[in-house]
Order: C-alpha cells, then sequence, then structure tokens
C-alpha cells in the first residue's frame, strides 16, 4: 500500500514537471496570434456598474484592443476609494467615467492618481418621482409641496412614513439632509443598485403606483420613460459641490465627469494614454451605447456597433 | 426550577413591551448616514492615515507591502499559468484542454476514474456556461489560498493536537474566526493590504486556517493511544512517533481537513471580489449590481460545478486512503502502467494545448450562457408577473406581523431599556457572569454611536433566526427519524453549506426587491442546512431504549418526538439555534447591498465614501459584538442544560 502511495506520488510528479516542462516551450499560438502582440502593453480598466460606465468603459477597450492592440482586462470594482486604492497598487489603470468630485484628492495630491479631465459627459443627479404622478398631482414636483403627499408612498419598509429611494452606497447622495432639512415625513431607503431603481421607476409606471427616488442624467432609463424628466422634483438652485457640506435645502450640482488614470499609464506616453488623454464624447453617444446594452445586447457588440458608425470620432481619438 | 426560569423570561419580555411602548422614541441614538459621532470620525482619520502611510510608514514598508507583493506574486504566477493571457500572447501558458488533461491526470491518480470524468465533465460545463477564465482565476486564487492556509494550519493543527497548552491558547481565536462575518474583516484588510489578490488571499486564509487547524488536532487528540504509546516504549523518539505513528493514522483524517479548508476557501470566493479578488466573484456581483438574475445564474452555477469538483476529488482522495487490503503486485503493475499512459495523455493535452488555438481559448461557439441567461431572465420575469402577489403578500406579510413590531421595539425605544432587556435575558439564561459580559458588550455598541444600527440588523437577525429555526426544526427531525429523508435531503444540505449566499441573493432580490425580507430570507437559506444537520445528530444521538421505553408505554409518534426525542436533544437543539443564529448574522449584513441597511450598508458605504470610513469599520465591530453577545448567551444556556 505505501510502496504504491509513493510510486503513484512519484509519477504524479513527473507527470506534472513534464507537463510544465511542455508548457515551457514556445507555443506556436503566440506567434500566430499576432493581432494583440502589439508594444500598446497591458492595462486594466476599472469596471463600474452602471451601465453608462459600461458603454463608455468598453468603447474605449474595444478601440484599444483592435484597433491598438493592447491587452485590457476589466475588473468590477466599486467606485470611489476602493478604486483609487486599486491604482495606487498597481492593479488598476483607468477610471473612465468618475462622478466623484474631488473624492480622489487624496490620491492626486500623493502622485497616485492622476485627473485627466473631463470625459465630456456631464452628470446631473436629482430626486424624482414616477412621471405618471405629475399629472394627478401637478404640484409635486415642487420640493415645498413634497410633504403633503407623503402618505402616497407609505409601503412595508417604510415604518409609516413615506418612501424615498436613494442609490448604491458609492453614489454622491444628500437624500438625508433633503429629507431632514425640508422636515419631510419621509423614510430613506437604501435600495443599493441602480437596477433597484429602474426596477422602481419602471413597476410605477406600469401600476400607477407611487415612487419617489434618486435619478440622473445620462441614464438609459430617460429612454424608456421619455417622461421621466418631468417627474424632476426642483429643489431651490445648487449652492454646493462637496455633499458634505450641502445643507440638503438645495438641489444637486451638475458635474462634469472626469477621467482618472494610474500613474503608470500616464508615464507609459504610449498609444493607449492617447487614446485616452483625447477620448470625449456626449452623453447621447453614451445613451446611444448603453441602451443597446440594456436591450441585451452584449457590452462588446454595443460598443463594436458605435464604434463602426462614428469612425470619424474614433480617429481624432487616436490622434490619426 | 425550568418552568420558574420561562416565567422569569416571560414576565420580563412583557415588561419590556410595555416600557417600550411608553418610552417609544426616545434616545433611540439615531444619527443619519452621512453622520459622524466624535468617535466614528477619529477612527476614520486613523483609518486615512494609515492609507496615507502606506508609501512611508516602515510597518508598510518592511512588512505588510512585502507581504502583499509575494503573495500577489504567487497568484500571479498560478494565474499567469491557466488563467490569464502572458504578456505579449493571447493564450495563458497552458490553454483550457492542458488544464482538463492535467486536473483529470491528477484526480485519476489520487482517486478512481469515475471522479475523473466527473471532474473533466464539470470543468467542460464551466467553460460551455462561457465561464472559463474566470473559473481559473477562482481555481488560481483557491489553490493559492489553500496552499497557504495548509503551509500555517497543518504544523499549528499538530502542535495543538499536540500539546494541550496550545490548544488552550488556540481556542479563544478559533472561536472567535469562527463567528466573525466574513464582511467584518474585509475592510481593515484592504485597508493594510490593498484591494487586490492579496487582500483577498489573506482574508480568505484568516476564513480557512481555523477550520484546517480544527480538524487537524481532532486527528491527532482522537487517535488509538495504544501505537502511539508502543512506539514511545519501545524507544522511538517523540518527533518519530509523530513522523511514523501519529501522521500516518491521522492521514485520512487530515485529508479530511485538507477538503474542507479547501471548501472553506471556495465559500470566499464570490466574496473575496468586493475586496478585488480575480474570479467567478465579478460576475456573481455585477448581476448582483445591476440585477441581472440570468447572469447571476449561469456564474452561480459555475461556482456550484467547482465546488462539486473540488469537493469530489478531495474527498474521494481521503476515501481511497480507507482500504488496508494490501494490492496484488498485479494490481500494482496495472495501476502503473494506466497512470504512465493517462500521464503521457496529459503531456499531450498540454502540449496540443500550446500549439493549436482551439484548445488554447475556449471556442465561443460551444457557449450556451446567453442562451441560458436569457431563459432564467425570462422564467424570474414570468413568475415576478404572475406570482408578484404571492411573493408580494409574503414579504409583506411577514414585513408587517413580525419585522416591523419587532424593529418598533428594539430600534425606537429607549437604548437603556433594550441593553437591560439583555442583560435580563443573558443572566436568566446563563447566569450572572454572562449577564455582565453581555452588559459590558451591549455597552460597547452604545458608546461606538452605532446602537440604532445595531438594533436594525439585530431585528432582521432575530426573525431571521426564528424562521430558520421553524423550516430547521421541521426539515432536521424529519431527517433524524427517517433514513430516506437523510438521504434525500443530503446533497442539498451539503450544496447549501458551500454555496456561497451571494449565488442565491440574485434570484432572491429578483423576487422580492431591494427589502429587509431579502436579507433576511437570503439568512434563512444560508442557515438552515447547518440547523437541520444539528438537529437531526441530535434526534439520532437520542438513545433508542429511551425511544423504545416509549413506544412500549403506548406513546404515539407525536408524544414520542415532543415528550422524548425534543427534550433529550434539547442541547444540540440550543446549539444549533446559536449556529443558525450566528449564520443569519453572517448573511443579513450582506443585505446592505439590496436594501437591508443597517449595520451591513454602513460597512459597504465606509467602503466607498473616505469621509465614512470609520463609521464602517465601527460597523464592522458592531456585528461581530453583536455576534459574540449572543454566542455567550447561547452557549451558557447550552452548557447548564446538560
Amino acid at each position: 500500500m505505501k510502496s504504491l502511495f509513493r510510486r503513484r506520488s512519484a509519477v504524479l510528479s513527473a507527470v506534472i514537471a513534464a507537463a510544465l516542462v511542455v508548457s515551457g516551450c514556445s507555443s506556436s499560438v503566440n506567434d500566430s496570434a499576432g493581432e494583440a502582440s502589439g508594444d500598446c502593453g497591458s492595462w486594466a480598466i476599472a469596471m463600474h456598474a452602471w451601465n453608462g460606465y459600461t458603454a463608455s468603459a468598453q468603447v474605449v477597450a474595444e478601440i484599444a484592443k483592435k484597433e491598438l492592440g493592447c491587452s485590457i482586462t476589466q475588473t468590477t470594482l466599486d467606485e470611489g476609494p476602493t478604486t483609487y486604492d486599486a491604482m495606487e497598487a498597481g492593479t488598476i489603470d483607468l477610471i473612465i467615467e468618475d462622478w466623484g468630485g474631488g473624492r480622489w484628492q487624496e490620491w492626486t495630491d500623493r502622485g497616485a492618481v492622476i485627473d485627466l479631465g473631463d470625459g465630456g459627459n456631464v452628470g446631473l443627479i436629482g430626486v424624482y418621482v414616477a412621471p405618471w404622478m405629475v399629472e394627478k398631482y401637478p404640484d409635486i414636483v415642487d420640493s415645498k409641496n413634497l410633504g403633503k403627499y407623503a402618505d402616497l408612498f407609505k409601503n412595508a419598509d417604510s415604518g409609516g412614513k413615506g418612501a424615498w429611494y436613494e442609490g448604491p452606497p458609492g453614489y454622491t447622495t444628500i437624500g438625508e439632509k433633503m429629507v431632514s432639512a425640508n422636515k419631510l415625513n419621509f423614510k430613506v431607503i437604501f435600495a443599493g443598485s441602480e437596477a433597484a431603481l429602474i426596477d422602481g421607476f419602471t413597476k410605477a409606471e406600469a401600476n400607477k403606483t407611487a415612487f419617489i427616488g434618486y435619478a440622473w442624467q445620462p441614464w438609459t432609463l430617460h429612454a424608456k420613460l421619455p417622461n421621466l424628466e418631468k417627474g424632476h422634483v426642483k429643489f431651490p438652485a445648487n449652492d454646493w459641490a462637496d455633499a458634505a457640506t450641502a445643507s440638503g435645502l438645495t438641489d444637486y450640482p451638475s458635474t462634469p465627469l472626469k477621467k482618472l488614470v494610474s500613474k503608470k499609464l500616464n508615464d507609459s506616453n504610449g498609444a493607449f494614454m492617447t487614446l485616452i488623454k483625447n477620448f470625449k464624447w456626449t452623453n447621447d453617444d453614451q445613451n446611444l451605447v448603453a441602451l443597446d446594452i440594456e436591450n441585451g445586447s452584449t457590452p462588446e457588440a454595443a460598443a463594436q456597433k458605435w464604434i463602426d458608425a462614428h469612425a470619424d470620432i474614433v480617429k481624432t481619438w487616436l490622434g490619426k | 426550577m425550568p418552568v420558574r426560569k420561562s416565567y422569569v423570561l416571560l414576565g420580563s419580555v412583557v415588561v419590556w413591551i410595555f416600557l417600550a411602548r411608553i418610552l417609544n422614541g426616545r434616545h433611540t441614538l439615531q444619527i443619519a448616514t452621512y453622520e459622524n459621532t466624535s468617535f466614528t470620525s477619529f477612527v476614520g482619520e486613523r483609518a486615512l492615515s494609515i492609507r496615507g502611510n502606506r508609501t512611508e510608514s516602515t510597518a508598510f514598508i518592511y512588512f505588510f507591502n512585502p507581504i502583499r507583493g509575494v503573495i500577489d506574486g504567487f497568484v500571479q504566477a498560478i494565474r499567469d499559468l491557466i488563467a490569464v493571457p502572458a504578456p505579449n500572447s493571447v493564450i495563458p501558458i497552458i490553454g483550457w484542454l492542458g488544464v482538463i488533461g492535467i486536473v483529470a491526470f491528477v484526480v485519476f491518480a489520487t482517486s478512481q476514474w469515475r471522479t475523473a470524468l466527473l471532474s473533466v465533465s464539470l470543468l467542460l460545463g464551466c467553460g460551455v456556461l462561457g465561464m472559463w477564465q474566470f473559473t481559473m482565476d477562482s481555481i488560481a486564487l483557491t489553490l493559492a489560498a489553500v496552499l497557504l492556509s495548509l503551509a500555517f494550519g497543518l504544523p499549528l493543527g499538530i502542535w495543538a493536537g499536540l500539546s494541550d497548552r496550545a490548544l488552550k491558547v488556540m481556542t479563544p481565536f478559533l472561536d472567535l474566526a469562527q463567528i466573525l462575518p466574513t464582511l467584518v474583516y474585509m475592510a481593515p484588510i484592504a485597508l493594510v493590504f490593498m484591494i487586490g489578490a492579496a487582500s483577498a488571499t489573506i482574508a480568505t486564509m484568516i476564513y480557512a486556517i481555523p477550520i484546517c487547524i480544527r480538524i487537524t488536532s481532532h486527528a491527532i487528540r482522537t487517535l488509538n493511544p495504544a501505537p502511539v504509546e508502543a512506539s514511545l516504549s519501545m524507544g522511538s523518539t517523540s518527533s518519530q512517533t509523530l513522523r511514523k505513528v501519529q501522521m500516518p493514522m491521522a492521514k485520512q483524517m487530515i485529508v479530511l481537513g485538507i477538503n474542507q479548508t479547501v471548501m472553506a476557501a471556495l465559500s470566499f470566493v464570490v466574496i473575496a471580489a468586493l475586496i478585488g479578488a480575480p474570479g467567478l466573484g465579478n460576475p456573481v456581483i455585477s448581476a448582483l449590481i445591476i440585477r441581472n438574475v440570468g447572469q447571476g445564474f449561469v456564474a452561480g452555477i459555475a461556482v456550484v460545478f467547482l465546488a462539486i469538483l473540488m469537493d469530489r476529488s478531495t474527498s474521494a482522495a481521503a476515501k481511497r486512503q480507507e482500504t488496508f487490503i494490501p494490492p496484488s503486485a498485479q494490481d500494482i503493475k496495472r495501476k502503473r502502467l494506466t497512470l504512465l499512459i493517462t500521464g503521457i495523455l496529459a503531456i499531450v493535452t498540454v502540449f496540443i494545448s500550446r500549439t493549436v488555438l482551439w484548445a488554447a481559448i475556449w471556442p465561443k461557439e460551444f457557449m450556451v450562457a446567453r442562451q441560458v441567461q436569457e431563459i432564467t431572465n425570462d422564467v424570474t420575469a414570468w413568475i415576478l408577473e404572475n406570482l408578484f402577489i404571492f411573493t408580494n403578500g409574503l414579504k409583506d406579510l411577514i414585513s408587517y406581523s413580525i419585522l416591523n413590531p419587532l424593529e418598533t421595539i428594539l430600534s425606537q425605544s429607549p437604548w437603556y431599556l433594550t441593553v437591560s432587556m439583555i442583560i435580563c435575558l443573558a443572566v436568566v439564561i446563563g447566569g450572572v457572569r454572562t449577564g455582565i459580559l453581555a452588559g459590558v458588550l451591549a455597552m460597547c455598541i452604545v458608546v461606538s454611536g452605532l446602537w440604532f444600527e445595531s438594533m436594525l440588523t439585530l431585528t432582521q437577525t432575530i426573525v431571521g433566526t426564528l424562521l430558520t429555526m421553524i423550516f430547521g426544526m421541521a426539515l432536521g427531525i424529519w431527517v433524524g427519524r427517517s433514513d430516506r429523508a437523510a438521504r434525500s435531503l443530503r446533497p442539498f444540505l451539503d450544496a447549501g453549506q458551500t454555496l456561497p449566499a451571494f449565488v442565491y441573493l440574485v434570484p432572491i432580490l429578483g423576487l422580492f426587491g431591494p427589502t429587509r425580507f431579502t436579507a433576511i430570507l437570503t439568512g434563512v437559506i444560508y442557515a438552515t442546512p447547518v440547523v437541520v444537520k444539528l438537529v437531526s445528530e441530535g434526534i439520532r444521538s437520542v438513545p433508542t431504549t429511551l425511544i423504545e421505553a416509549a413506544t412500549a408505554a403506548g406513546s404515539t409518534t407525536r408524544q414520542i418526538i415532543m415528550k422524548v426525542q425534543l427534550p433529550a436533544a434539547k442541547k444540540t437543539i440550543v446549539l444549533a439555534t446559536n449556529q443558525g443564529l450566528i449564520y443569519v448574522l453572517a448573511v443579513v449584513v450582506i443585505g446592505g447591498f439590496v436594501g437591508g441597511g443597517g449595520l451591513g450598508y454602513l460597512v459597504i458605504v465606509g467602503n466607498s465614501k473616505p469621509e465614512l470610513q470609520g463609521k464602517g469599520l465601527i460597523a464592522g465591530a458592531c456585528i461581530l459584538l453583536l455576534g459574540v453577545i449572543f454566542d455567550r448567551i447561547m452557549q451558557a444556556g447550552a452548557r447548564r442544560s446538560s
């Protein structure tokens, strides 16, 4: 028994060693697959979890892979410090759309993360009600009147108050401050995901039930619910930039969305860096791709479709 | 005496509810999510300074950063081998065919051809589901974590097996590690080792090493003492005895320990994606965020396949050690020949996987991921549309009948009332010392400033434990009394214990939306298998003479269960409740991702907003405090009831 076991482990290790030797031999696959062996290098793009982000990141990734021959990895990560840390650690090289409004300051001060400026998309956050409600209660879109409609929004999870849905943890939000500063009888519920908000708005619109929640532009939901913008509740004009100092009485600011890169990518000065530097597109462009993704196309196919249709823009990004 | 105890309990609960009604809304210590107490902002500043000092402080330069570098390099080496394309290449060093060849050979050599066949089909399944690279990434990470865990766990386990003092020192840490919810230690680890494979590996090790230590020391301690004594009396040194007698005898048990270590590491695969682990966790988590039930389902199946593969191949290796019939010379010869042939075949597959593209990268033509996703999404949509009344009704029923009243009592009454109630319960169930401990720990939560959120989490945990015990007891009694039930439920129980909770969180979210109920139900599903196992073991361990006596006296089945089996198994049932509670707590906090709120949400939000980082870390500590309070009360209760 024992000798058999010994022999067996000997054979085992011999075979594995042999397999490793074989795998060390030069591979003909590598030589034949020349398309990815450019000198672009390999880069990691952070993938934040909203469809708009996916659209921008995938378009960049497809161009980098197909046109520049870069090897690109895409890693799903929470936005904010998680990703900045990963950039400092060298595991992530690019955030294509950052809503953080300066949260990266500490990292840029250290030189670990570099701010490349605007990517062309402008973010606008707001509080929205399901659009059908505006027809029935026209004055609901004035923040002063929200209080008297609070009872409409009650449900099993809102503890006798109106249910007020907020977005995912990382998003800039002052919902709680709005509720308390305006003395609204609402309970803030953190829905945890963009999908939960999409679900909330679409179900409420279809069933004519009440719903109030966090929404923004650019967002594909506007294409699905064309009236959504009508449900935008107006608060007094914005007077803050940093959510931490907001009073809760005024509305969200509009945020030019930023491109952030790692030190490594910034220093590389290669073709991929040029692409990122030049990348700039509009909210409409992004929505086009994001909507395709939401309707079931793969991100790759949706991005490729846009790239094929906008060869001239892609050309300017490539610096040709 | 026991009658009086339950009266005291009932009385204090009535007084509590009464006082909670009167004092409703006062001194609840509620603060808004964005608000910091001076304590949480202090912790937040400390954490920020740790972040900032990563490149300067000596502790980082000479200790943490090198550890990170080594582990990162180790994981990356394995990934380069099987998972990710090497630089300037489109394929990993060994393509999919080669990996399958090697796995088949290794499994065949360590167990038998049937297991090898199963392993191959499971791997092919992962490929067909379009998850090949994610699966390989997960295997790489699991392999690295398991090897490192064994490197620490086996020696420590042997030491704890040989020395009583070592065991005594380690036990409290092992206990703590077992009730530590995974979500709690991820943030501190990521703070020190940064987001990435190293943090994920270390977090996995913290989870897996205690299990390895426990089983190894148990294996050595439960050995038949006669051969050990014989060896020592014949003049062997203790190291000779260990190597030549104890280790070989304990080998089967230790392989079982390796099996458990692998499973523990694997159950971490999904949640580790939150701190940057490559692998199957990524599609699961992104499915959760974009609420794509189909995508979550496909990735979840791949996780299940991987779990079955790892479990069967390691446990088959353990079983193989069982046979003591010496093989005949012919058997050895034949075995050696087949090994040689399969070995050559494995090498050939590796070679092919490096020469032909279709054998290197999983061909797109052989994927059904998209179809499976679409079917799942269609089914979910159908259920959502047609069973909405049922799912929503169930959710509302539980919410209005138990969840909301309990939440009002716990979170809307003054903190001092709830703290005194916890102390009171602890004294009645566990005695004065437990009462003091519970009081001190509860006060720690109060001082931390997160009392209100802790009460929200506590509410969900209690409701979840209640539901778990209802299902768990019913199934446990059934399984404990019927062998057929045991046989038919076993695969489900095993699967339930190894499946990461995230995998079924996605479909439950699809059915019940972003609510507390989703969090609670996920916890119930996670905890029920453990409770069923413990309860059924308790029922089975009731002496048959007792049951025969009761049957002879003319008792009905119902009477036997209620009057004989349950009272005799009381201690196990209390322990099962304790396990259930700890398991529910560990998963309920994950519900912060899906609208569950409470401490779990603070942990998550602390990860993404620097100004709330301190609060997130403290929230993690509060989860732990809650766990320890109830673990101690229940353990003391179990000790008393025996």
